[in-house]
């Protein structure tokens, strides 16, 4: 390195020789870093004497006044979008729970109305009769009606995190954690071993709920659920029984034994899980329209299906 | 001397003033930094060398920003913005490390 020193600049003799032959464009770049034009300006000024300093001073104290005025706004900028950026990311973050907290806002008013309606069919109908016992089994079966009773509860974990030797950090690859088939695995085996009402974290399965991955979280009817996923279940009394010697519970043991994801079923009495999510009818739409007066529905762009 | 206390008014007024750049050009403020600090440090070490020139620092300092901004507007036209960014502060980072370690060189002996 010292003995590139020399041939930077006094050297002019080789760089004359240089430009004869032009030099490999990237060599050039990473052998004289300097611009060659202040050598040859101060090859010219040699010669001649220095002429009006003032102006040159000037020139230099204004560009020099640039830098520093460019350098500050610079940072300020840089400064200044990067809580912007944060301000969005944040709003978002804000709309996400806003909306959360309304959805959860509506399916309370909406279970204490469907509360309110099972009071007055209660009334219309009168005590015990046979339609309402079958209309109580329907919604329970359904998922339309909350429902307590004795069952399981099986628990489902994420491995502990595992700390990488390279890096130090925690890693968590997506195998060690539970998936949305899992889930999915264990609610058919609850299903198959007789369950009658099935719940993850709260969430009460009906019949056409879904589970799904979404990234690395997994959306129980598009709600997120996190581990430990409890996967509530109500049914007979020998659910536990008949659901350990299942094949789901079997390939969940496998994942245990493999993965080190965590898994037990516990039983429980008094489980109270709650009405899932109104569905509304999607695909039914009366044959005729209800009352004549109204015209009928293809011919009435305005009205939308029945809800 | 009067070339330092040039810069630090500048930081100060550009501090102090609070000046706005246009939308359009915001955009390349990092890129003509990048510019200005290669021009900056070809000048520091050009009078470490005694060779430094006025008008060649002014008119480096100049085509510097203007070249480097109009060649990664030229990419954002293209489509290829980015990768000319990256091709740019590569050549002026390689010369600014050039040009310090030649300052550097100079003053440490090392």
């Amino acid at each position: 390195m010292s003995a590139r020193e020399g041939d930077d600049l006094p050297e002019r003799g080789t760089s004359e020789q240089q430009s004869k032959v032009p030099p490999d464009f990237l060599v050039e770049l990473f052998t004289n870093a300097l611009d060659p034009g202040y050598a040859e300006a101060a090859s010219r000024r040699t010669g001649r004497p220095q002429k009006a300093a003032w102006v040159a001073l000037t020139a230099r104290v204004v560009s020099l006044f640039l830098v520093g005025l460019l350098l500050a706004v610079a940072y300020r900028e840089a400064v200044a979008a990067e809580p912007e950026r944060s301000e969005a990311h944040a709003g978002l973050i804000d709309e996400v729970r806003a909306a959360q907290a309304r959805t959860d806002e509506l399916q309370r008013r909406s279970e204490h109305l469907r509360q309110q309606v099972g009071a007055l069919r209660r009334a219309a109908l009168g005590g015990e009769s046979e339609e309402l016992r079958r209309i109580r089994d329907e919604e329970a079966a359904t998922g339309l009606a909350a429902v307590t009773g004795s069952g399981i509860v099986v628990t489902l974990t994420d491995a502990p995190a595992q700390i990488d030797p390279t890096t130090g950090r925690p890693s968590v690859a997506d195998v060690s954690r539970v998936l949305d088939v899992d889930l999915q695995g264990i609610v058919n085996g609850l299903w198959a071993s007789g369950a009658e009402a099935i719940a993850i974290d709260g969430q009460r399965l009906a019949t056409t709920s879904t589970i799904r991955a979404a990234g690395s979280a997994v959306l129980v009817d598009f709600r997120p659920v996190a581990s430990p996923y409890e996967v509530s279940a109500i049914g007979p009394g020998d659910l536990g029984d008949r659901f350990v010697g299942s094949a789901a519970a079997a390939t969940a043991r496998g994942l245990v034994e493999r993965y080190g994801l965590g898994f037990a079923v516990r039983g429980e009495s008094g489980l109270r899980l709650p009405a899932a999510a109104a569905r509304s009818l999607r695909h039914a739409h009366p044959a005729q329209p209800v009352q004549p007066s109204q015209p009928a529905q293809p011919t009435s762009p305005t009205t939308g299906p029945p809800r | 001397m009067i070339a330092v206390l040039a810069l630090i008014a500048g930081v100060v007024a550009g501090v102090l003033l609070e000046p706005t750049v246009p939308l359009a050009l915001q955009p390349y403020l990092p890129i003509a930094v990048v510019a200005a600090l290669d021009a900056v440090f070809g000048g520091i070490r050009a009078k470490l060398d005694g060779v430094f020139d006025d008008k060649q620092f002014v008119v480096s300092f100049v085509s510097n920003v203007l070249v480097a901004g109009f060649i990664v507007f030229l990419g954002d036209q293209l489509g290829v913005g980015g990768q000319l960014s990256t091709g740019v502060v590569v050549v002026l980072g390689v010369r600014i490390f050039g040009n310090v370690a030649a300052i550097r060189r100079r003053l440490f002996r090392a």
